[in-house]
């Protein structure tokens, strides 16, 4: 199977939707939480399962992390989305959102859940708008807290070969928060994508 | 072009699936009044919608932690996206009975629920649809799953007979240990004992009565430690403790202790009945040795001494 590439007018394309959309998350999150949420430019890329581990900007291979993952689908594109939390943004998140029980794994769990609502909720529905697609969401797993990134995604029992993979990472000024936002659509998305990028780029 | 006659009929078919479908459907207004209740909710609840319509919904359902409830609901009103919650985070808003009460192993219905906000004419949202999906089978399924693994883990890691940590594992914690006076150079202190002449009772009783003096000697051991003592079985009739933030002197008085209740206890074995004692080594980690081996054989070295001090006493290691 040769190696699926992305080129560059529709890498720019959708560098140009996801920016569109994080910009409506982050306006969100930042509403939410009341504070600035600093947005990386977006990292886009046809990768196998092996490769996303090195596109991850807020975690190294050996951080402890936790994950919540969402699937969506509509208008023949679908994927998932995750979200990773680098163990160390616990505290300052738990602040941000107004937690102030002691953060066991449960509340620690309830603050995955709610910093995924909004990001995946507001993201994925900003993308979905611009191509004129909407999608359908199953209900969001947390793959697991505390672990290595390799334990919660296990590249090797992967079943897809290549994806596209859009890497968005967050930060949040003046507070230790760093998370990763990972929206991964599969291969048999990409060719009507790509169509829709296109008849967006002639409009 | 429909005619007005489709669209009521199509629009009766709809209201028909609503109500009927087999997921909780519930609008809420602003101030969280109950404005829509399907059939589904109406069944497991045994409220009609007269009884709640209108009404505020923590009123009518207490179990429902309004705090937390109005924090989701608040996201979905100002940020008009969904929220999604998992019986994994909490097993149940509403607590209704499962579908099966009968055969099924759980108490109630676990329940997975989405938040989307319903935009009114002129986009703005007043309402949100809260819907409710019964995810018990799923959930004690996976339930089951979890205490399987958990059982495999703990079986991993202790010994069949006596419940103790396994030689793997304790080796295990022992390294951890000894890596933690690395950093720390707290005392700590090792203890190995075995049963003193375990083949003659072996030979004498047989091998189950054998393994009852094993069991005994583990139920001692155990009573006389604390929560974060590290207590293995290392051979057949060999036991070893870490004993952490101790010295020696402390584990010898620990040990004294185990030595004594052993050497009165008496095991019963079918008609037969037991006397029999242990012997027992002290080494506390001193920072000359170069390894957890090391530790290891200077706890050796002193249950060695101890056992040609004539048995059924301990030793503590001195150097060498």
């Amino acid at each position: 199977m040769p190696n699926l590439k992305i080129d560059e007018i529709h890498r720019d394309a959708m560098q140009e939707i996801t920016n569109v959309a994080m910009g409506q998350a982050g306006d969100k999150l930042a509403r939410l939480l009341d504070t600035f949420v600093i947005l990386s430019i977006p990292h886009i890329d046809i990768m196998r399962p092996s490769d996303i581990v090195m596109a991850l900007q807020a975690v190294d291979s050996r951080d402890s992390v936790s994950g919540v993952c969402q699937g969506f689908i509509g208008g023949g594109i679908s994927g998932e989305a995750m979200l990773l939390f680098n163990d160390t943004s616990f505290t300052d998140l738990a602040k941000l959102m107004n937690y102030d029980d002691e953060l066991d794994q449960q509340a620690e769990r309830e603050l995955l859940m709610d910093a995924t609502n909004v990001l995946f909720g507001a993201c994925l529905n900003g993308i979905a708008e611009q191509i004129d697609v909407s999608f359908s969401f199953g209900p969001p797993l947390v793959l697991g807290q505390h672990r290595k990134f390799s334990e919660i995604f296990n590249t090797e029992n992967a079943k897809w070969e290549n994806a596209l993979v859009t890497e968005i990472n967050y930060q949040l000024e003046n507070y230790d928060v760093n998370c990763d936002l990972l929206i991964i659509m599969t291969e048999e998305s990409l060719d009507l994508l790509f169509k829709k990028l296109d008849y967006l780029l002639e409009a | 072009m429909s005619k007005p006659n489709d669209f009521l009929n199509d629009f009766h078919w709809l209201m028909d699936v609503l109500r009927s479908i087999d997921v909780g459907l519930v609008i809420l207004d602003k101030e969280f009044r109950i404005e829509v209740w399907n059939s589904f909710m109406q069944n497991h609840s045994v409220l009609r919608p007269e009884d709640v319509l209108n009404q505020v919904i923590f009123e009518q359902f207490p179990e429902l932690p309004e705090a937390w409830f109005r924090r989701k609901a608040q996201s979905v009103f100002d940020l008009q996206i969904s929220a999604f919650t998992t019986w994994e985070q909490r097993p149940y808003l509403f607590r209704f009975q499962n579908y099966r009460p009968i055969t099924s192993l759980a108490d109630f219905m676990y329940q997975n629920c989405t938040l989307i906000p319903l935009k009114n004419a002129t986009g703005d949202v007043e309402h949100i649809c809260l819907i409710i999906y019964d995810v018990t089978e799923v959930a004690v399924n996976r339930i089951q799953i979890q205490a399987a693994n958990a059982k495999l883990h703990e079986l991993s890691r202790t010994d069949g007979l006596t419940s103790l940590l396994n030689r793997k594992t304790w080796e295990m914690e022992l390294d951890e240990e000894y890596r933690r006076f690395s950093r720390y150079h707290h005392s700590t202190s090792l203890i190995m004992f075995d049963i003193d002449h375990f083949k003659a009772i072996n030979d004498n009783y047989g091998h189950p009565a054998g393994d009852e003096v094993i069991r005994e000697t583990a139920r001692i051991l155990k009573e006389n430690l604390r929560e974060i003592d590290i207590a293995g079985r290392y051979g057949g009739e060999e036991f070893a403790v870490v004993l952490v933030n101790t010295n020696a002197e402390g584990a010898q008085t620990v040990a004294e202790r185990i030595r004594t209740q052993v050497a009165a206890s008496t095991v019963f074995y079918e008609d037969l009945s037991m006397n029999y004692t242990i012997s027992l080594g002290i080494a506390e980690l001193s920072s000359s040795m170069s390894d957890k081996t090391q530790w290891i054989d200077c706890a050796d070295k002193a249950l060695y001494q101890a056992k040609h001090g004539g048995r059924n006493n301990s030793v503590i290691f001195l150097g060498s």
